[in-house]
Parts: C-alpha cells; structure tokens; sequence
C-alpha cells in the first residue's frame, strides 16, 4: 500500500465525517410510492386481476377469500412475507414486483409473467397505496446485502443440520423436515389464521423459491406475518448458508417430477409385507399429485396431501402397493370412510364456521371455509421459540380429531382399458371402481364398489391385506392383494390398468368426499424378463444382413447369367 | 415456411439436372428433398403421424413413376445390380453390407430406449352437444338456447354489468382453481389434471361455440359428456349440483367478457333464420 500524504490523509476524514453526517438520510432513502399516473394505471390492472381474493380495498378479503387457505395476502398490514429487507419491515417496490412476476407456489397466487415492467410496477405502486406505512419517511425499507453464494458441501450440510436441532427448527418443521413437528398444528399467522409449517422435504412448494439463495434469504429477513422470524442476529453470514443448504438437501429433486405411470416390479419371492421398505427396493417409485376433491359437493378446497409417492410390486399370485405421503399429525382414532357424509353448509364459504373452529371435527384444521381465525390470538415468534413442553402442550390443545387418517387406492371394477373410464370420482352408475380403503383407525381394511360418491356399498375386508406406519410426519401404507378375484378388478403381467388414489387427513376434518384426489392415471405390470437390449438388435441386424446375402448373391448370380449367355 | 431449406432442395434439384443425374439418383433426390421440406421446412412442425402419410404416398407414386414404362424401371434396378455385381464396385458394397445392419440395430436400439407410455386414447377436445338438455329442472334446447341475460347488453348496460360481476364472483369461488386467475387453464389443480383445464384465452374456445354450448359443458361436467370426450377422466364437475342455472349463464357472460370474446351467433335451425 503506497504512503498516504498528510494532507490526503486530512481530507479523508472530513469525507468521512461527511459521509457520516449525511448516513441518516441515506439510511432512510425518500419513500417510492411512484407517481399519481404510475398508481392510476395499476389500480385497473389490479381491480381486473388482484381484486378477486385480495379486495378491492387491499384488505385481503375478495370474493374467493373464503375458500383459500393460506389467506390472500391484506395489503393494509403492511406485513409481507417474502421480502428482501429485515424482519417486520416493509418490502420494496422491487420486492413486491418480483413475487408478483413469480406467484407463490402451491397457493392460489399465480405468477403474473404476461405483465411487462411497466404494468408489473404500476401495480406494485397501486398496493403501496393501501398501507400507509409505505408513505412513513421512518420505515422505509433497505434490503439486507445477500452475499455470494458459497459452495454446498457435506461439511455444510452437516452444520446447518446441527444448528436445526439447536435452533429447534423441528419444534414446527419437524425432526426430518416434513412440517410434523409438535407444535405445527397449532401455528397460526398474524390474523390468528391456521397455517402451515413448510414441508421442508417438497423445497418446490417453498413460497419464496426453492434455490439455496432464496432459503438464505428466508432465513435471514422471516416471513413477516407468520411464526417464520428471522435469523440475521441469532445467526452469521456462515451459520445461515449452513442451514440453508442443510434444508436444502432435504429434498431429495428441485422439481416434484410427478409420474404418469406407476411400474409394478415382477418378483419370485413371496410377498411378505413383513419385510416392510425391502420389499419394494427393486420397484421405481412414482410420485402423483394430489389435488382438492372440488368436483362435487363436500368439496375441500385445500387438502392437507399433496402429493402421494407409490411402489407396487407383484409375484405371479399377488400384488402389493406401497403408498406413502406426508401427514402433520397421525390421527388414530375416530373414525372415517368413503361414504361418510359432509354437511352442506362445509361446502358454502360465504358464511364464517357457525361453531368456533375447535368444535368442529377437524380441531380447527378444516378447509378454508372452517378457517376462521382460531379463538387465540397469534403467537409472537417467541412464543414459538420457548421450552418444549410448551410447545408439546400446545399441540395437545389441538384435539384429536372425530376423524381418523386414511387412504385408498381405486380401479375400475371391469378392465377398462378404454377411452370411457369409469368416472374418477368413485366410479358411475355404468362403470364401477373397485376401492382399497383403509380406516387408519382400524385394524381392518375395506373394500368398496363405487357406482358414484353417492353408491359406495362395502365388501368387507375380503383377503385385502394392509400394514401400515407412520414415522416421523410420514405415512407408509402397504395394501397386498391377489391378483384375481371373481368379479373385481385383474391384474396382468405386462398389462395396463387405470389407478387412482384417495388422501384423508383427520386432523383437517376430512372424509367421505373431502379429502385429496388423483386423476386417473396408470399402472404396469412390466414382465420379470426384458427382452435384451443385444439380443434384439443382433436379431434385427442379423436378419438385414441376410437379406443383403440373398439379394447380393441373386444379382451375381444373375449378371453371371446374362454374361455366360 | 423456412425458405432457407427449401431453397437448399431447389438448388440441389438444380445441380441434379446439370449433371445429368440417372434416374435412380432422381427418386431419391425426389424422396430425401421432401422429407427434408415436410420435415425441417416449416415453422410450425407438421404431425409425425402426417409425415408418415406423405412419406408413404411420395414412395407410392415415385414407385409409380419408376414402374410406368420398361426403360424406366430398368434406368432404376440396373445400376443397383450393377452395383452388387461387379467386381469393381467389390469394396463400396462390402461398406454398405455392413453398414446396414448396423443402421438397423441402431433404429431397434433407439425404439428400445423410448420410455415406456401409458396407452394413449385421443379423446375429442370439445364433443358434439346433445339437443336439449335439463339442468335443475329446466330445459334447454342448445340448438336455439341463448343466454337469457346476453340481450341486456343492449337493454340495460347496468344489469348486464351485474350479470358479469355476479359471474365474477362465481368464477373466482368455483373455476379459477383450475382455469386459472388469468382464464388460461393454468390453475393451482391444472398440474394434477389430465385432461388439462380449458384455456379461455384460447381463441379456439369461446368464439368458436355458442353460449348454449358451455352452459351444457357446465351444467353437466365432464360425466355429461358422450364416450369419446373421456367423461370419466375429465375433472370438470357437473355444476347443475352447485350452482343456479341464473349463476351459471352469469359466469359465461364473465368469460366472454373478461377474455374478450364474442360468442358464436346461432345457426339457422329448420325454419327459423336468426338474424
């Protein structure tokens, strides 16, 4: 470093002096509420597309507000959860642009890519103006530095893994990430609104992104509104790309990769359910997604499932199917079924949940129309953070539910391999399903004929046969079956079959015809031997090189012939 | 069109006329030229199952031609016999005979890698209406139905703009979880689906149809729909459950509406001639 001259030495000073004598003003920069035209034009844009669920007072209470959980976001509070600024701030106008471009996944709010710049900031403008906060000169809001983005290491993972048990992440998200810790059932947003952990092991549901930058940036601004705090004191720059990375590494794809097809591995062993996750080591797991049973009434707008994984292996008797999917909460007792009716007035959002919440079935964990906000108020991330027996006790204080967990897997009761399925909701009058249910309540399993939600007459368990486990925010549900019973669905090697599944989450209040869906979609029987890759390409080539033989050979001849003549 | 390919085969054709090309060498400059403009000349790209056709009648006719007089089919067998008979073409074809079973174990090996698919039933996207239809205790001929409130546009703009917002709200508390906040079929179910939601902003969904034709496609879901729609996949419920006839019409007033659309006029139906 060259020598500095007194006198520029001097001069440094007084800069520096300067400059922090003018940090204040650049500390709290002029408020960006745009222009009166840049607002007027945002508030058509919004009126048009924002209005429906967040108001048109910004008050989060559109038209469709009643039926979506989480809440539309109410603009009046000022309170945001993806944000690049510290913890309670406001956003900035950038912030709000780039949610709005983005959307939240796995919530009704879309992402907006058809607006250009220009729309996307006159909007972003608009919904300044329903806070008043934005126009205060002392909360103006300066986005936390985000630092480069170090390496993800084993080493990484390691410490971030540790800091989530000393932090007590699990306390919410769980031991293993999967949003099942003690006091998960009991979160609620600043509204006093039920809301869920984020299932840390799904990163592509992550409201704010699933990258590690934005897991950083989670981490260190919180999710203003809800238990989510921050993490820039508690934390360094290090610990928080450490605990990013370990809840990063949690998921096991960027991408949910949801299958079309389900392959049913051919073994020649029995199949001993005993021998529980080996039994299915050699078959490919495919990951269907789980939708809200909106299709008829008794709707549930927002299922607690979302995606269910299943293997299915099989022998040249039986067949088995491993389901597994992720629960908050096991709910063992009660009781539940496919034909257990769902009053009306579930169905209606238009009126608040007549009794509290906790009365009801679902202890609170209702669909969006049973969400009122809970009778307590919200609690103050501290509160979140105490003594675990506190938190175990809050968990208690939501009940067990009336309704138990369960799940079933359902086929066309004929082989239907056709255009005209039977319809996906439990079948019709002219098309029947066959049902695999099972009460995880009971120790038996069901099985149903459905000819519609409204026709679903039980067999009994005939020689269905389930084990299941829930471990850890995870329930594995094993179903074996033969492969042909006298007048119910077959199974066959390298055959197709349409499959379809069923999710209810008692803890939620769901049954009968509230709970998670799939879609139709299909099943494979793949033989024990694939035809082998040399085998078939040597027949093929072969066969070519033959004919070339006999043509080449033919053509001599016959130029031979010619000559001689 | 990519003028640039098709200019490409054009001048190849040339150079083929210049140097006097056979007539073997023609057919196949007449095949290979095709395939290159059916397949890489156009923006759009054409079906497989299209080329395939066109592919199949360009080798008819190229047949054809090759067998439509002696001296043509003989310009086309002889210099490929002559080829795998004389001593002088000995090394080239020892080349081709091997290569070919090589080109063929290739093409086997390729299908065996495509990734195994579910069987595939093309469903039609929008199936024939039935006549007439009942939808909580009313009938609807769909032929001659209108929308009960469409003249209102005229009549009395400020019930009709009740009619659109009522619409509004019905689509934002039932559809939009599936057609999406924007009408464009991307809903936060849309991924769980198949058969995907509508896409409203599609220009080949709202004026293409009359008012009648979606108040069926309400009413009566994807179940209402005849075999070849695939009534059991489709997700659409059949609304007459949930919704009023009266909310029904509303959010298709909504839907041509908000997208922007005219819906399609009525047809004439025997005698009557709607003007």
């Amino acid at each position: 470093m060259p020598p500095i001259s007194r006198r520029h030495e001097a001069s440094s000073w007084v800069t520096l002096a300067l400059a922090l004598a003018a940090l204040p003003c650049f500390a709290a920069p002029a408020p960006d509420l745009g222009t009166d035209q840049q607002r007027q034009a945002g508030k058509p844009l919004y009126d048009r597309h924002c209005s429906q669920c967040h108001g048109e007072k910004g008050d989060g209470l559109g038209v469709a507000a009643p039926f979506l959980s989480p809440k539309p976001r109410d603009f009046t509070s000022g309170k945001f959860k993806i944000r690049t600024t510290p913890s309670g701030a406001l956003p900035t106008t950038q912030d709000l642009k780039a949610i709005i471009r983005a959307g939240m996944p796995y919530t009704a709010m879309p992402g907006w890519p058809q607006f250009n710049d220009r729309q996307l900031t006159d909007v972003a403008y608009y919904v300044k103006s329903f806070a008043a906060d934005f126009a205060d000169p002392d909360r103006q809001p300066e986005p936390i530095q985000s630092p480069p983005v170090p390496a993800i290491s084993g080493e990484s993972i390691g410490r971030g893994k540790k800091l989530y048990e000393e932090l007590g992440c699990a306390r919410c998200h769980g031991e293993t990430g999967r949003s099942d810790g003690v006091a998960a059932p009991t979160l609620t947003d600043d509204w006093g609104y039920l809301i869920r952990s984020a299932d840390l092991t799904r990163r592509w549901t992550f409201r704010g992104g699933p990258t590690r930058q934005e897991i950083f940036r989670a981490f260190s601004t919180g999710l203003n509104g809800t238990p989510m705090p921050s993490f820039v004191d508690a934390l360094t720059v290090e610990q928080r790309w450490d605990l990013a990375d370990f809840v990063y590494s949690l998921s096991p794809r960027d991408s949910p990769e949801y299958a079309t097809l389900l392959v049913a591995k051919k073994v020649a062993r029995e199949l001993d359910l005993a021998e529980g996750a080996k039994l299915f080591e050699e078959a490919e797991p495919a990951y269907f997604p789980v939708i809200g049973q909106i299709m008829q009434p008794g709707r549930a707008f927002h299922p607690s499932c979302n995606g269910i994984a299943v293997r299915a292996v099989y022998n040249e008797t039986d067949i088995a199917f491993e389901l597994r999917w992720n629960d908050m909460r096991a709910e063992v007792t009660g009781k539940n079924g496919p034909e257990l009716a769902v009053a009306a007035a579930e169905d209606e959002g238009d009126e608040p949940a007549a009794a509290p919440p906790a009365a009801e079935g679902g202890g609170g964990w209702g669909d969006a129309e049973a969400a009122a906000p809970a009778a307590e108020p919200a609690a103050a991330p501290a509160d979140v953070w105490g003594e675990g027996e506190a938190g175990a006790a809050a968990s208690a204080a939501v009940p067990q539910s009336e309704f138990s967990d369960a799940v079933a897997i359902q086929f066309p009761a004929e082989k239907s391999l056709t255009i005209r399925k039977p319809y996906f909701v439990f079948g019709d009058k002219g098309n029947a399903v066959n049902l695999w249910f099972v009460d995880l309540a009971k120790p038996e399993p069901a099985l149903y004929v459905g000819r519609g939600s409204d026709s679903l007459e039980p067999l009994g368990p005939r020689d269905l046969t389930v084990t299941r486990g829930y471990d850890k925010g995870e329930w594995t549900v094993v179903f074996k079956r033969r492969l042909r019973s006298q007048g119910e669905v077959t199974f066959e090697e390298q055959g197709f079959l349409p499959i379809a599944f069923s999710v209810w989450d008692g803890l939620a209040g769901e049954r009968g015809n509230k709970r998670g869906l799939t879609n139709w979609w299909t099943v494979y029987l793949s033989p024990d031997e694939k035809p082998s890759l040399v085998r078939e390409m040597a027949k093929w080539g072969g066969l070519a090189f033959a004919l070339e033989v006999v043509f080449i050979g033919w053509a001599r001849r016959r130029a031979h012939n010619s000559a001689g003549s | 069109m990519k003028l640039a390919i098709v200019l490409a085969v054009v001048a190849v054709m040339v150079v083929l006329r210049l140097v006097r090309a056979g007539l073997l060498v023609w057919l196949a400059a007449w095949w290979v030229g095709t395939y290159a403009v059916l397949r890489y000349g156009f923006v759009t790209p054409i079906p497989a199952s299209a080329l395939h056709i066109f592919m199949a009648i360009t080798a008819l006719s190229l047949f054809a031609y090759a067998t439509s007089s002696r001296e043509r089919m003989r310009a086309t067998y002889e210099p490929v016999l002559a080829f795998a008979s004389e001593s002088r073409f000995t090394l080239p074809l020892a080349l081709v005979a091997a290569s070919i079973p090589g080109v063929v174990a290739w093409s086997v090996y390729q299908g065996l890698q495509q990734p195994l698919q579910p069987p595939y039933f093309g469903r039609t996207v929008h199936p024939s209406p039935p006549a007439e239809i009942t939808s909580r205790g009313e009938k609807v001929d769909l032929a001659r139905a209108a929308n009960p409130f469409r003249n209102l546009e005229k009549t009395d703009v400020q019930a009709f703009r009740r009619h659109v917002e009522n619409g509004r709200r019905v689509y934002y508390r039932n559809c939009f979880f599936c057609h999406g906040d924007d009408l464009g079929g991307a809903g936060m179910y849309a991924h769980g689906l198949d058969p995907v939601p509508a896409n409203f902003l599609d220009s080949g969904v709202l004026p293409m149809f009359q008012e009648s034709f979606f108040f069926w496609r309400i009413a009566k879901g994807g179940p209402g729909m005849p075999d070849e729609g695939a009534p059991g996949d489709s997700a659409m419920p059949e609304w007459e459950r949930m919704l009023s006839n009266e909310e029904m019409w509303d959010v298709i007033l909504f839907l041509y509406d908000d997208a922007g659309y005219r819906p399609r006029a009525l047809e004439a139906v025997g005698a009557e001639v709607a003007h």
